[in-house]
């Protein structure tokens, strides 16, 4: 191998040094927390009160996530079915085209994406309502 | 004592190896006398499964073909949707979608950065990369509401109009980047250690890639000015003044500077898209998934990715399923002609530097 004196070369790369002087990129996680961006797909919450229960969310869902389950809560007149979307959450990919043919505009993502669990079936999330 | 031949798996775990592939070396001593490649560890199927889903709902698999760079999979797919649907996107979200393709290109960039420098033993650079490259994630966060699959480019348009201020931010973003860009010229660019390491290795012929039809930067390394943006532009790429940067050594120095100089001009189309952007909507109306159907015909569109010129076949067949679609990538013809080319006589500490250089990404190639 042929080694020449590239003198710009060895000395540039020198000037890494000033990065101690820079403001680290990373935050100390958890004791400060990153904002989510507001718009963020994280899990679904579903407005009780809105939802007519026509299952267009789970027509449209390719990962066959979405099941509509017979709900005990109180619900929209209009819900004949009386059935709520239950999403597994094992299968969706986050990519809201169940909220956008979302007729009543009812379910929702919102920037919590936070679940931690021991128990494998609570993959099978019951969208929160909105408070 | 006489060398005798050894055969090693380079991947599929390894730090060196571009994804979930591994290369078969047969060497002697430290030089490479073959190399065979193997794919299969992450076959998905995804042209299959697009062939069972209505058009609305194959969108949200193709992102996945490619994770270091989604967008171009999403323009591509959505391109062809529309040639065969025969819908026409607005000014506004054309832009959009050039803004997004080209964060896109600029964050697929760092990640190779990340990896070639990592590839030689500089891994400050690739902690550098990895950090700046998050700060376009965070931008794609707010404008798509996700980081690495955005599943914004959608048929007839793009999901989310651009949030309050976000055209300022991409701004700073930009002089921030051209400052920053600057510093990785110092550390990694033009770093002896690297010089020495990339300087005549890995040579490509101008004559043998065009012959075996390789793309991007392995074409524009070794002299040939091909760039689908310019070739044949799509979207409003026309609109806007940007130049192709080319070398002529064909080595995996060339192709890190023709990169390094792309991601200047990725900064000055930003520029100029977010001076021009338009007013207007970002989505027409399209039928619902059930009745969202495709004409008994097919197209073939391609856009410009970070790697080089990607392509998708598409024919529909009348129904709201989408008959078949191929896609070409850059991986296929880099993993396998011309990687398995350029090892042999190559040293074994080498291989991780001319994969890198190639920008192979497995899951294009078992799509």
């Amino acid at each position: 191998m042929k080694w020449s004196v590239d003198l710009k070369g060895t000395l540039s790369p020198l000037s890494i040094i000033t990065a101690f002087w820079l403001k680290p990129n990373t935050i100390a996680y958890p004791a400060v927390k990153k904002e989510t961006a507001k718009g963020y797909r994280g899990f679904h919450t579903n407005f009780l009160a809105d939802c007519i229960g026509c299952a267009n969310c789970q027509d449209v869902c390719m990962n066959d996530a979405i099941d509509m389950i017979k709900t005990d809560k109180e619900y929209n007149s209009k819900n004949t079915s009386q059935c709520i979307p239950r999403i597994d959450y094992g299968r969706c990919c986050w990519c809201s085209l169940c909220t956008d043919v979302c007729p009543p505009n009812s379910l929702k993502l919102e920037d919590d994406y936070l679940n931690v669990t021991k128990h494998a079936s609570d993959f099978l999330y019951m969208p929160k309502d909105k408070e | 004592m006489e060398n005798k031949h050894i055969t090693i798996f380079h991947g599929p775990q390894h730090p060196g190896i571009t994804g979930n592939m591994s290369i078969e070396l047969d060497l002697i001593g430290e030089t490479i006398q073959k190399a065979t490649t193997h794919v299969g560890y992450l076959h998905r199927g995804f042209e299959k499964l697009i062939e069972r889903r209505t058009v609305i709902q194959a969108f949200t698999i193709v992102c996945r073909i490619c994770v270091p760079e989604p967008d171009p999979n999403e323009a591509n797919f959505a391109m062809a949707v529309e040639e065969l649907a025969g819908l026409e996107v607005t000014p506004r979200a054309q832009y959009i979608r050039v803004m997004v393709l080209e964060l896109s290109r600029l964050a697929a960039q760092f990640l190779w950065m990340a990896g070639q420098s990592g590839s030689i033993g500089l891994y400050a650079v690739g902690q550098w990369a990895i950090a700046d490259r998050d700060l376009i994630l965070d931008l794609f966060e707010e404008l798509t509401g996700a980081r690495v699959y955005h599943m914004y480019i959608y048929p007839g348009g793009v999901r989310r109009d651009l949030p309050e201020g976000f055209l300022e931010r991409v701004t700073t973003l930009l002089i921030y980047m051209k400052k920053r860009l600057k510093d990785y010229d110092d550390i990694f660019i033009n770093n002896a250690s690297f010089k020495n390491r990339a300087v005549g290795v890995g040579i490509i012929s101008k004559e043998e890639a065009v012959a075996n039809g390789y793309v991007g930067q392995v074409l524009r390394g070794c002299g040939i000015k091909a760039d689908v943006r310019k070739d044949a532009p799509y979207l409003v790429y026309n609109e806007l003044e940007f130049e192709v940067p080319t070398q002529t050594t064909g080595d995996v120095y060339a192709r890190a500077l023709v990169r390094r100089a792309e991601m200047d001009q990725s900064l000055h189309i930003l520029d100029q898209v977010v001076r021009k952007m338009p007013e207007g909507k970002v989505m027409i109306k399209i039928p619902t998934h059930r009745k969202f159907k495709l004409p008994k015909d097919d197209t073939w569109v391609k856009v410009e990715s970070a790697r080089g010129e990607f392509a998708y076949y598409m024919a529909g067949d009348g129904s709201e399923k989408i008959r078949r679609m191929q896609v070409r990538g850059p991986s296929l013809v880099h993993a396998y002609t011309l990687l398995e080319d350029l090892l042999i006589g190559a040293e074994l500490s080498d291989v991780a530097l001319i994969m890198n250089s190639l920008g192979i990404c497995p899951p294009e190639i078992e799509r």
